[in-house]
């Protein structure tokens, strides 16, 4: 279930489960909306032939009398489970939309992270914001929808018994409503696509123009870039007014053939009643039964809400059915975060990804680890902190096997700077002290000033207060916050993924110093992709497509030019910098 | 329907209304023509009446007759139903028009404003919210000329048919609507309240989804947990109150509907003493339950959902467009700079709020004609806020900046497009024809001077991969580095005497980034270039170091005299001969820089390129 290839095809089963689950979910108000709806339903399909027989006793100039009463009574039965159907629907589909959301949102928290590479962000979202509402709306649905059946077989039924010609003309015309629903639905749907297709069109044109907003700023052509952005909404018009016709050709035509059916009932009725065999008030009975009969195409809607329900389950499923991690109840012993791997082995598909590592790295230490790209680095960091766990081996930490320790130890223990940070929280200082504890305001502006975040974040409008969405930051300054926040939290390892890539140069000296002096007393790991990066470290791991080339010191490696070629690529800054410094010199 | 509370709706009721006053002669039409949608709802009760009167009396020919009355009363509203339809286009496409063009100029405004930053995601939900506010006016429209038609079509039909049966029926629609009424008050409140959680919920679901890694690496599940949590039991709890209240509305319908037809039934023999016929009475519960109910029903759904829908995203819409008129053009034509267009920062302080740290503090800075001088400094120094208050995008709050003899502020915004050219590290490319986008600051460049600028800056290859000068390219397949090398060209081209590189370049391979300064460099007039790499410094004649509280100025030579920062930043003066495995802290410092590629003589390469090219 968990791979992209098979999650093309829906689990039918597994979804109609998973259904079934979410509707069990809505608690009492499924069972109060299945006897409702029968009552409703009893009580509906009883009202038109009560109040016929009604009109007839009146006309019949006998006071009404028990037939009224009995007309107020079904009214009564009929308005009140309504309201119960209202309540109990909004109730059902409240509860086990929340259920399912819940149970989703906690399911992915514990999820294992790799295998969530294969859903897109905006992709998940829907699956657990729209999804979950469509899939927990199933109870109610399915009931509505029987329901509507019952009754458009039963007003079928009714016209039959209050007189057979009026059953025959009624599904004579049927097929007649079923060809023009189905043949006019198709028009409209083309001109939709189009439709979104230029709404899309003007959407993107404002994002490329917002996107440029320094350029049309400095160029005062904020107007002319306006009527750019706006050039097609005159199609958008176009397509709309399209829209609205097509619609208003169906509701017409809808209308008419509900109509003339009731009329066409209407006629045999009528003949009926001049012949004495039916009075008017079963003439009238019949009129409201016809339309009962046409609840049918309702009955049809909810069908295909149902197939809806069933895809948005199947979709909810597929993240229900991640893998999760399950962590220790260990705590873990005081120590100075030493990390051992033992024998450890990671595989993807069939590829190894990294094999036969045995490595520790002692408590205090800075480790570099370098290697081409695909060699395995960031497994190797990922594996370092429990972020992925190997397929064979072990790794320790302080001596327990990571699984074994107790989530909130664990990732208070461990912290991780990554390259690109996503940031939570409603303000800068929020997003620092996002974690596994709540830091006090002295660590956050501490860990800000550890990661060379303070200078910036003191120029936003209200510092450290500033809310994050009204704080534009660059890659390197966003870098920087999520680095303050590994700062405020972790306490004995620390692991650097390719932090320094966007960092310009000096940042990047200014930070490595804080990891070499003010968190001397953990252990660093560092991703690192330039010489100088590895130079400070204690000792360098080189992977080389998956394996564990070197462990030495960075000053021995560099003797071997396999290992300087390793920093040669990248267009290094300070390479650069070297090379055209010298290009100067030679000039000057 | 007085729902506002607050100043804010009623700027949303404002564009209501101007939407609806604007389009007076549709709305006209469309009342009009629903008159004859109203048709079979105003005869159906009168026309089933005499059916079932002749039935009844066994003429089955004028029997048949009204049915077919009836029958062509329907064929003809059904043509108004779809006439009607038409003509609510007229009314919602304008006004979908109107929302649309008005959140495009707000959002263009806002982003022209200097600190504002692009919040794309929020104007892709906005044109979402468009579209629901376009269907719910429709919606809302539709559901309130029905009502309106069809329960006068009812209630002039009863009339007809017996002005008795109205004593039975008027009071109780009234008091629907007037419980309905209350109710939509405040089903209003827990409509906001469900959109509001509902949102608030996806914003978590959206962040959850894009940090997952962070939130485990943090440890902050149940932190996270928790707050997702309240987020989907609020959005339930307020979808659970608006159920109630519906509820309500469901009971009005009753009481509009069902009450009536039973007053009619207990004095229907008193209706028949006072002459009704068996038709009259038939009639009128047609009238009452094909009519009244479908209309209060429609009534009730519609404006309890697209209603409440279209006063929760209309005010958010509202709330993003601009209401500020164009302003006119004010300042200076230029006139006034004189020949000398020395560029001159005296005690420049700028800060982005007042109890933010300033970015620039008290600069002075000359930038003498025809000079080109790099910025460099280490990343949120605030060098791109120097570019913005150097091309007047931003004002000082201390200090000035002038051209010549003139504020660069007070140049009217012609003049300034005319006198300096900034282009931002973010190029600007848009869906157009190469030429378009290349002349865009200079819309009648001649040919030649176009070619030249391409050739210049080593844009041939690119103007041919992308089809020449008149084909429109893929936006998708352009690279940053091709996005920026047309911006660069733009700016070239432009007539402007001073130009500004804000890490205009940064995308480009260092030798194209060579080509493309040395072009500059050799263009008439001014050049700033706020440095991306530290080879823009060196092509240079002066060099602005900024070091957040502290700036320095000078030759590159003077600078590593002078300035430890610079230094720093070409921290390999020093270390050329260290050997880069030094790990003490002051060797390291040195060396940080020394781990480099083998030299290359980059003048001297590109001069080679440049002989062969």
């Amino acid at each position: 279930m968990s791979t992209p290839g098979q999650r093309d095809r829906p689990d039918h089963r597994s979804a109609t489960r998973l259904l079934l689950r979410v509707s069990r979910h809505g608690g009492p108000w499924i069972a109060v909306l299945c006897l409702n709806v029968a009552v409703l339903t009893a009580a509906e399909a009883a009202l038109p032939a009560v109040l016929g027989r009604t009109i007839d006793t009146v006309l019949g100039r006998v006071p009404p009398g028990h037939w009224l009463l009995l007309s107020a009574l079904v009214i009564a039965v009929l308005v009140l489970s309504d309201v119960v159907d209202l309540v109990g629907e909004t109730g059902a589909t409240a509860r086990s939309a929340s259920w399912l959301r819940h149970t989703t949102v906690r399911h992915l928290l514990s999820a294992r992270l790799p295998r969530l590479d294969s859903f897109a962000p905006g992709d998940l979202v829907t699956r657990i914001v729209a999804n979950t509402v469509d899939a927990g709306a199933v109870g109610p649905d399915v009931i509505a929808g029987l329901s509507s059946l019952v009754l458009a077989v039963a007003g079928v039924v009714a016209l039959g018994l209050i007189d057979p010609w009026l059953c025959v003309t009624f599904l004579a015309g049927t097929p007649v409503l079923t060809l023009i629903v189905v043949a006019f639905a198709k028009d409209a749907s083309d001109l939709m696509d189009r439709y979104l297709e230029t709404q899309g069109e003007i959407v993107g044109r404002l994002v490329e123009a917002l996107a440029g907003a320094r350029t049309i700023a400095a160029a005062g052509t904020t107007e002319r870039e306006t009527r750019r952005v706006l050039t097609p909404l005159p199609d958008l018009h176009r397509y709309g007014k399209g829209m609205w016709r097509a619609q208003g050709r169906l509701t017409s035509q809808d209308t008419v053939v509900v109509a003339l059916l009731e009329i066409a009932v209407l006629g045999v009725a009528g003949f009926e009643l001049s012949r004495g065999r039916i009075g008017p008030g079963e003439l009238f009975a019949a009129s409201q039964y016809v339309l009962l009969a046409s609840t049918f195409s309702t009955a049809l809607s909810s069908v295909s809400r149902l197939v809806r329900a069933r895809s948005a389950a199947a979709r909810v499923d597929d993240v229900l059915s991640l893998d999760t991690v399950a962590y220790g109840d260990r705590a873990l012993p005081p120590g100075p975060g030493r990390l051992d791997f033992r024998h450890v082995r990671v595989r993807s598909g069939g590829q190894v990804l990294l094999a036969d590592l045995d490595l520790v790295v002692p408590g205090g230490s800075l480790l570099a680890v370098v290697g081409r790209s695909g060699s395995g680095k960031s497994q190797f960091a990922r594996l370092a902190g429990r972020l992925l766990d190997p397929d064979e081996g072990e790794v320790l930490l302080d001596g327990v096997p990571l699984p074994q320790i107790e989530r909130t130890s664990l990732r208070r223990a461990i912290g991780y700077g990554f390259e690109r940070p996503v940031l939570i929280g409603a303000t800068l200082s929020d997003a620092i002290a996002f974690g596994t504890h709540v830091p006090s305001d002295q660590e956050v502006l501490a860990a800000a000033r550890s990661a060379h975040a303070q200078d910036f974040i003191d120029r936003m409008p209200n510092r450290m207060w500033t809310p994050l969405a009204d704080a534009p930051m660059s890659g390197g300054e966003a870098q920087r916050v999520g680095l303050a926040r590994t700062f405020a939290h972790a306490d004995r390892v620390i692991i650097l993924d390719d932090v320094a890539a966007s960092l310009d140069t000096v940042t990047e000296h200014e930070i490595s110093r804080a990891l070499t002096s003010a968190m001397s007393d953990l252990t660093r790991i560092l991703v690192a992709h330039r010489a100088s990066t590895a130079a400070r470290s204690d000792i360098v791991l080189w992977l080389e497509d998956g394996r564990m080339r070197e462990l030495a010191p960075h000053h021995e490696l560099w003797r071997d030019p396999a290992y300087r070629a390793l920093f040669e690529p990248a267009a290094d800054h300070s390479g650069e910098l070297a090379a055209v410094a010298s290009g100067r010199t030679s000039v000057a | 329907m007085t729902l506002s509370t607050s100043s804010e709706t009623r700027t949303s009721r404002a564009v209501l209304t101007d939407s609806v006053h604007r389009r007076r002669p549709q709305f006209r039409r469309l009342a009009a023509w629903s008159t004859l949608e109203a048709l079979p709802a105003l005869l159906s009760g009168l026309l089933v009446a005499r059916a079932v009167n002749s039935f009844v009396a066994r003429d089955l020919q004028a029997g048949f007759g009204w049915l077919a009355v009836f029958a062509v009363s329907v064929v003809i509203g059904a043509w108004g139903t779809s006439q009607t339809m038409r003509l609510l286009a007229a009314v919602v496409e304008p006004f979908r028009d109107d929302l649309v063009t008005g959140v495009v100029k707000g959002a263009m405004r806002r982003s022209a404003a200097p600190s504002a930053s692009p919040h794309t995601a929020d104007v892709a939900r906005l044109s979402e919210q468009v579209e629901t506010a376009r269907e719910a006016y429709a919606g809302v429209l539709m559901v309130v000329q029905q009502f309106i038609v069809v329960t006068l079509a009812a209630l002039v039909g009863l009339l007809t048919l017996s002005p008795l049966a109205l004593v039975f029926v008027i009071p109780p629609v009234l008091i629907a609507v007037g419980v309905f009424v209350v109710a939509l008050r405040m089903m209003a409140d827990s409509q906001r309240a469900s959109l509001f959680a509902d949102e608030r919920f996806a914003e978590d679901a959206s962040t959850l989804a894009s940090g997952l890694r962070d939130v485990v690496a943090c440890g902050a599940e149940d932190q996270v947990a928790a707050s997702v949590g309240q987020h989907i039991d609020a959005h339930a709890s307020a979808t659970r109150a608006l159920g109630r209240l519906e509820a309500v509305g469901t009971l009005a319908i009753a009481a509009g509907s069902w009450l009536p037809l039973l007053l009619i039934l207990g004095f229907g023999s008193w209706l028949v003493d006072h002459g009704a016929s068996a038709g009259v009475i038939v009639g009128a519960a047609t009238y009452v339950l094909q009519g009244l109910q479908p209309a209060l029903e429609a009534l009730v759904n519609g404006l309890s959902g697209p209603g409440l829908w279209l006063m929760v995203t209309l005010r958010r819409i509202v709330a993003s467009m601009d209401a500020a008129e164009e302003t006119a053009e004010t300042g200076s034509d230029g006139s006034l700079i004189g020949p000398d267009r020395t560029l001159r920062l005296s005690s420049v302080s700028f800060a982005y709020s007042e109890w933010a740290a300033p970015v620039v503090d008290r600069l002075d800075l000359t930038v003498p004609m025809g000079d080109h001088l790099a910025v460099v400094g280490p990343s949120g120094v605030g060098k791109s806020t120097l570019a913005g208050l150097m091309s007047g995008l931003l004002e000082p709050q201390t200090g000035t900046v002038r051209l010549g003899e003139v504020r660069v502020g007070a140049l009217s915004r012609a003049a300034l497009t005319r006198e300096r050219v900034l282009i931002p590290q973010e190029a600007y490319v848009f869906a157009g024809t190469v030429r378009d986008n290349l002349t865009y600051l200079r819309e009648n460049a001649p040919a030649g001077e176009l070619e030249h600028a391409v050739t210049a800056l080593g844009g041939t290859s690119l103007v041919e991969r992308l089809g020449g000068y008149d084909a429109t390219p893929d936006l998708v397949s352009m690279s940053s580095g091709e996005r920026q090398l047309i911006a660069l060209v733009r700016a070239y081209l432009s007539p402007a005497p001073l130009v500004i590189l804000d890490e205009a370049t940064c995308h480009l391979d260092p030798q194209a980034e060579a080509v493309v300064e040395e072009a500059f460099h050799e263009r008439p007039g001014t050049l700033v270039v706020i440095a991306h790499r530290m080879s823009s410094a060196a092509r240079a004649n002066r060099i602005l170091v900024l070091d957040g509280t502290t700036s320095s100025v000078g030759s590159g030579d003077e600078l590593l005299a002078s300035s430890p920062l610079y230094r720093d930043l070409v921290g390999h003066w020093q270390g050329l001969g260290t050997s880069p495995h030094m790990t003490d802290d002051s060797a390291a410092s040195r060396s940080w820089w020394s781990a480099r590629r083998p030299r290359r003589h980059v003048r001297g390469f590109l001069w080679q390129r440049r002989r062969a090219g």
